[in-house]
C-alpha cells in the first residue's frame, strides 16, 4: 500500500530554548498507521514519554504538538480542523484540543504535517512560520495583552497582514490550567490548558502563512465526492436552520431533554431558557454568520449587544457550551451578559466550560458553607450576580486573590478546600461539559472513561440514550459509546469537523471516500476505525504510564449522589454498582484488564 | 454580466477560493485563487470576498508599461505574452484584486470563467451573485422605495389574518415644506 497524496512527509521541530528548528521526515508506515492530527500527536508524545517517563506539564520538558490532518484544507465540507496535543496541566495526563478556522490550513500550506515545540524561549516570543522560513520573534512588549491584542502585535512585529495567528491571552501567560489558545477571533483550543503550556514555554503566539499546493492524489475523483457531499448537506431539512442558529439551537433541545446545566447542575431544566436560546440570539443579537474553512454550515454566530450596559460587546459566539455554562449554570439568562462573559473569556484566554463550572461550584460551595466569604476575598457572589462573576473571571486570568486557587482548576480547589469535592463536577481534573449525565449511564461512562477528562467531544451519547434508552441494554450502550469514542477521534486524526456528521447526519462513508481520493489508499471504514481504536489504546497507555487506572474512571460525585430534582429526568441518578458493572463491561470490550490497562506498551 | 459581492451574507468559509483554485488552476490551493476572502474582526466586523470588478476604465492597466492589460467583452484580461511581471498592476488596482504566487509567472486575476463563474456556483451563502448589469442597484432602489418613512397604512383582514397595506398617499400641491 503506498501513500500517494495527503502528506508533505515533514514534521517541523522547533527547540524554543536554543531558537533552532529542523525538519524531520516520516515514512509511509507512520502515515498509514497514525493518519494525522491527534494520531500523530499521540505517537510523538508517547515516544517523548518513553525517554522522559515523568513530565512537568508546565516545565520545559513538556512538548506541544500542533497537527492538522491529511484532509485539512482540502475542498470538502468542514476541512478546517487542527489539533493541539500535549501533557495537560489540568489533568497531568494526555490532553488534546482541536480548533476550526483556518490556522491548520495555513500550517499545511506552509508544507508541514505537524509542528513539535520543545523547550522554553528565553523571553516572551512568537514563532513565525512562512513556508520554509521559520523564525522566533521576541515579543516582550506583548506581555499581558489579550489574545486579540496579542494577535495584532504579532502581525505588526512580522509585518504580514495575511498571517494566521494562534495566540494566548494573559491566562495562558499566568498558567491558568484551563487556558486556551485563540485563533480567528473566537476559535479556541480550549479545555485542557494548551494556553498555559504555551505560556510556560514563553510562547505568546504561533503565526503561520503558507503558499503550497495541498497534495491530493485524485483531484477530479475528490471533486465528485465533494460536490455530492456539499449537495447532500445542503439538502438536509435543517441546513438553513443550522446556518441561522448553529450550536445555539442546542439550548432548547438540552432544556427539553432535562440535561441543561442550571445552578451548577443542581437542576437540569432552566425556566428562563427561552431568554438565552437560539431564537433570542437571532432576534436581538446576531449580526452575521461565520464559518470555518471550507464549511457550508456556518455554525459561527457573530453577535453584538446594541443596547444596555454591555452595549458594544461584539463576539463570534457563543456556542451552546459557553451559553449554558456561563448562563443557566450560573443562574443567568441575560444574553447580553453571556456575550460579555464569552468575549471576556476569549480575550483573557480561559476556557468557557471550565470557567463556568468552577464559578458555579464556588457559588454552590458558598451557599453550602464549604467556603466562607473571606475565602473569596470578601466579595458577595450569588447566582445571577453578573458583575461579581465577570470580576471573578478577571481574577482567575490574572491569578488575583481567590483567582489564584481557582486558576489551578478542580484539583487545586479540592486540595485547598476538600469539601468542595462534593460540588465540583470533574473527571481526572477536567471540569464536566454542559450535558448532565444522570439520565444516561452511557454519557456518565463517556465522561468517566474519556482520555482527557469530562469532555463531551469524545462521546456525546446522552441524547441518543434519553430518546431510545429503554430499548438499549448495557451491551448496546457500551458499543454505542465505543463507536462515538472511535469515530469522533477519527475526525481529529483526519483533520475535519465532526459537526456535519453529528448534526446533519452526514454519512461516515464519505470520509473513507475523501481519504481514498486524497491519499490513494483504499481503506474500509472498519480499517479507519481500527486505527482510531489503536490511538485510543495508545492515549490510554500514555495515561496509565502517568498513573491513571480504574480509580480515575468515574464521573462526578453529583452524578452518583444527587437525584435530578425535577423535569424530564426527575429522580434520575447513576447507581454505583450499576456503574461498576458497565465500566467492567467497557474494559472487556476495549480489551483492557480489570484495572483499565491496555496490553500494549508505549 | 456583473459579479456582485454581498458582504452581509459572507461567512468567510473560503469555498469560493477553493472552487477557483481547483477549477482554474487544477490545484487545491486557495492562495492560487483569483479572489481573496477578507475576514476582519472585532473592529470592524466584516467578511468580504475581494474580486475583480472588471472596471470600465481598468486602473490596474494604467501603470502597465507594456499595455498588457486590456478589456474585451466586459472582461479585463492580462496578455501573458506582453506582461513583463513588473507587478505594477498589483498596487495600481484600487481593490487589491490582482494576485501573485511564486509558482505562477505572471500576476493573475478573475476572468469570470468564460461567463459562468465557479465561485458563484460554489458559495454556500449566496454571497456572490452573477447578474446582468441592469440588475445592479435594483435592490437598493427597491429598499429605498419600500422603506419610505412617510407612507400611510391600512390594516385589513385576509383569510382571518390581520395584514397591513402601506402606500404613499397622493397629495394635491402645497407640500413643499418637505
Amino acid at each position: 500500500m503506498s501513500v500517494r497524496g495527503g502528506y508533505f512527509f515533514k514534521i517541523l521541530e522547533v527547540d524554543l530554548t536554543s531558537g533552532t528548528s529542523e525538519v524531520r521526515p516520516f515514512d509511509e508506515e507512520f502515515a498509514l498507521k497514525y493518519i494525522g492530527g491527534r494520531g500523530f500527536g499521540a505517537r510523538i508524545l508517547a515516544d517523548h514519554l518513553k525517554k522522559k517517563k515523568k513530565i512537568d506539564p508546565l516545565g520545559p520538558d513538556n512538548i506541544l504538538i500542533i497537527a492538522p490532518g491529511p484532509l485539512t484544507g482540502i475542498y470538502l465540507p468542514a476541512s478546517g480542523k487542527n489539533s493541539f496535543i500535549t501533557i495537560s496541566p489540568a489533568t497531568g495526563i494526555y490532553g488534546d484540543s482541536s480548533i476550526g478556522g483556518v490556522f491548520g490550513v495555513e500550517l499545511r500550506q506552509a508544507g508541514y504535517d505537524a509542528v513539535v515545540l520543545k523547550g522554553r524561549a528565553p523571553v516572551l516570543s512568537a514563532l513565525s512560520i512562512q513556508d520554509d522560513s521559520v523564525k522566533i520573534v521576541p515579543m516582550p512588549h506583548a506581555a499581558g495583552s489579550t489574545a486579540l491584542e496579542g494577535e495584532q502585535l504579532v502581525r505588526a512585529a512580522i509585518g504580514d497582514e495575511d498571517m494566521k495567528i494562534a495566540c494566548i491571552g494573559p491566562a495562558g501567560e499566568n498558567a491558568v490550567v484551563y487556558s486556551c489558545v485563540n485563533t480567528d477571533w473566537s476559535r479556541n483550543a480550549g479545555r485542557i490548558g494548551i494556553g498555559a503550556v504555551m505560556g510556560s514555554k514563553n510562547l505568546k503566539a504561533v503565526a503561520v502563512r503558507g503558499s503550497k499546493d495541498l497534495p491530493v492524489y485524485d483531484l477530479p475523483g475528490l471533486m465528485e465526492v465533494s460536490h455530492e457531499g456539499y449537495a447532500l448537506l445542503k439538502s438536509h431539512e435543517f441546513f438553513k436552520f443550522w446556518q441561522d442558529q448553529g450550536l445555539m439551537s442546542v439550548v432548547d433541545y438540552a432544556n427539553k431533554m432535562g440535561i441543561l446545566p442550571t445552578r451548577n447542575f443542581q437542576e437540569t431544566v432552566y425556566d428562563k431558557a427561552d431568554r438565552m436560546n437560539g431564537y433570542m440570539m437571532e432576534d436581538r443579537y446576531k449580526i452575521g454568520d461565520s464559518a470555518c474553512f471550507g464549511c457550508s454550515m456556518s455554525c459561527g454566530n457573530v453577535c453584538l449587544v446594541k443596547e444596555g450596559k454591555y452595549r458594544g460587546t461584539v463576539t463570534e459566539g457563543p456556542e451552546y457550551e459557553s451559553a449554558a455554562m456561563l448562563g443557566s449554570n450560573l443562574g443567568i439568562s441575560n444574553f447580553a451578559y453571556i456575550l460579555k462573559a464569552n468575549a471576556l473569556c476569549d480575550e483573557l484566554g480561559v476556557d468557557t466550560i471550565s470557567t463556568g463550572s468552577i464559578v458555579g461550584a464556588l457559588i454552590e460551595g458558598l451557599e453550602r458553607g464549604f467556603l466562607t466569604p473571606e475565602d473569596v476575598d470578601g466579595t458577595e457572589i450569588e447566582w445571577g450576580n453578573e458583575d461579581a462573576i465577570l470580576e471573578l473571571i478577571n481574577k482567575i486570568a490574572f491569578r488575583e486573590g481567590v483567582g489564584d486557587t481557582l486558576a489551578g482548576g478542580s484539583r487545586a480547589i479540592i486540595k485547598r478546600w476538600p469539601d468542595m469535592a462534593r460540588v465540583i463536577n470533574h473527571v481526572k481534573g477536567l471540569e464536566q461539559s454542559a450535558y448532565d449525565a444522570r439520565g444516561a449511564i452511557s454519557m456518565a461512562l463517556g465522561y468517566g472513561t474519556s482520555d482527557i477528562g469530562a469532555h463531551h467531544t469524545r462521546a456525546l451519547t446522552v441524547f441518543n440514550e434519553l430518546e431510545t434508552g429503554n430499548n438499549l441494554d448495557y451491551e448496546d450502550k457500551v458499543n454505542f459509546l465505543i463507536y462515538h469514542q472511535t469515530i469522533r477521534p477519527l475526525f481529529d486524526m483526519l483533520g475535519v469537523c465532526r459537526l456535519p456528521w453529528i448534526e446533519l447526519g452526514f454519512p461516515e462513508e464519505y470520509y473513507q471516500r475523501f481519504y481514498k481520493a486524497i491519499t490513494g489508499v483504499d481503506l474500509s471504514m472498519d480499517e479507519l476505525f481500527e486505527r482510531s481504536r489503536h490511538i485510543y489504546d495508545l492515549t490510554r497507555t500514555i495515561n496509565v504510564s502517568l498513573g491513571i487506572s480504574r480509580k480515575d474512571d468515574y464521573p462526578s460525585q453529583r452524578t452518583f449522589e444527587d437525584p435530578v430534582p425535577s423535569g424530564p429526568t426527575a429522580g434520575k441518578v447513576i447507581d454505583r454498582e450499576e456503574y461498576e458493572k458497565i465500566l467492567g463491561m467497557y474494559y472487556e470490550k476495549r480489551g483492557w484488564d480489570e484495572d483499565g490497562k491496555p496490553s500494549m506498551s508505549l | 454580466m456583473h459579479l456582485t459581492v454581498i458582504p452581509e451574507r459572507c461567512s468567510g468559509c473560503k469555498v469560493c477560493e477553493l472552487a477557483c483554485s481547483v477549477g482554474r488552476e487544477n490545484v487545491n490551493n486557495p492562495k492560487k485563487s483569483r479572489m481573496r476572502v477578507m475576514v476582519l474582526y472585532p473592529h470592524p466586523v466584516i467578511r468580504m470576498p475581494i474580486v475583480c470588478k472588471q472596471c470600465g476604465v481598468p486602473k490596474c492597466g494604467e501603470g502597465c508599461p507594456t499595455n498588457a492589460i486590456y478589456r474585451e467583452n466586459g472582461v479585463v484580461r492580462l496578455d501573458q505574452e506582453m506582461c513583463i511581471s513588473c507587478n505594477q498592476c498589483l498596487t495600481s488596482c484600487p481593490f487589491g484584486a490582482m494576485f501573485l504566487h511564486e509558482d505562477i509567472e505572471h500576476p493573475f486575476k478573475c476572468d469570470l470563467c468564460d461567463g459562468d463563474p465557479l465561485c458563484v456556483k460554489a458559495c454556500p451563502k449566496e454571497a456572490l451573485k452573477f447578474h446582468p448589469k441592469h440588475i445592479l442597484g435594483q435592490a437598493h432602489r427597491l429598499s429605498v422605495a419600500r422603506s419610505y418613512a412617510k407612507m400611510s397604512k391600512v390594516e385589513y383582514m385576509d383569510d382571518g389574518q390581520k395584514k397591513t397595506l402601506k402606500y404613499a398617499k397622493i397629495t394635491k400641491g402645497g407640500d413643499d415644506e418637505r
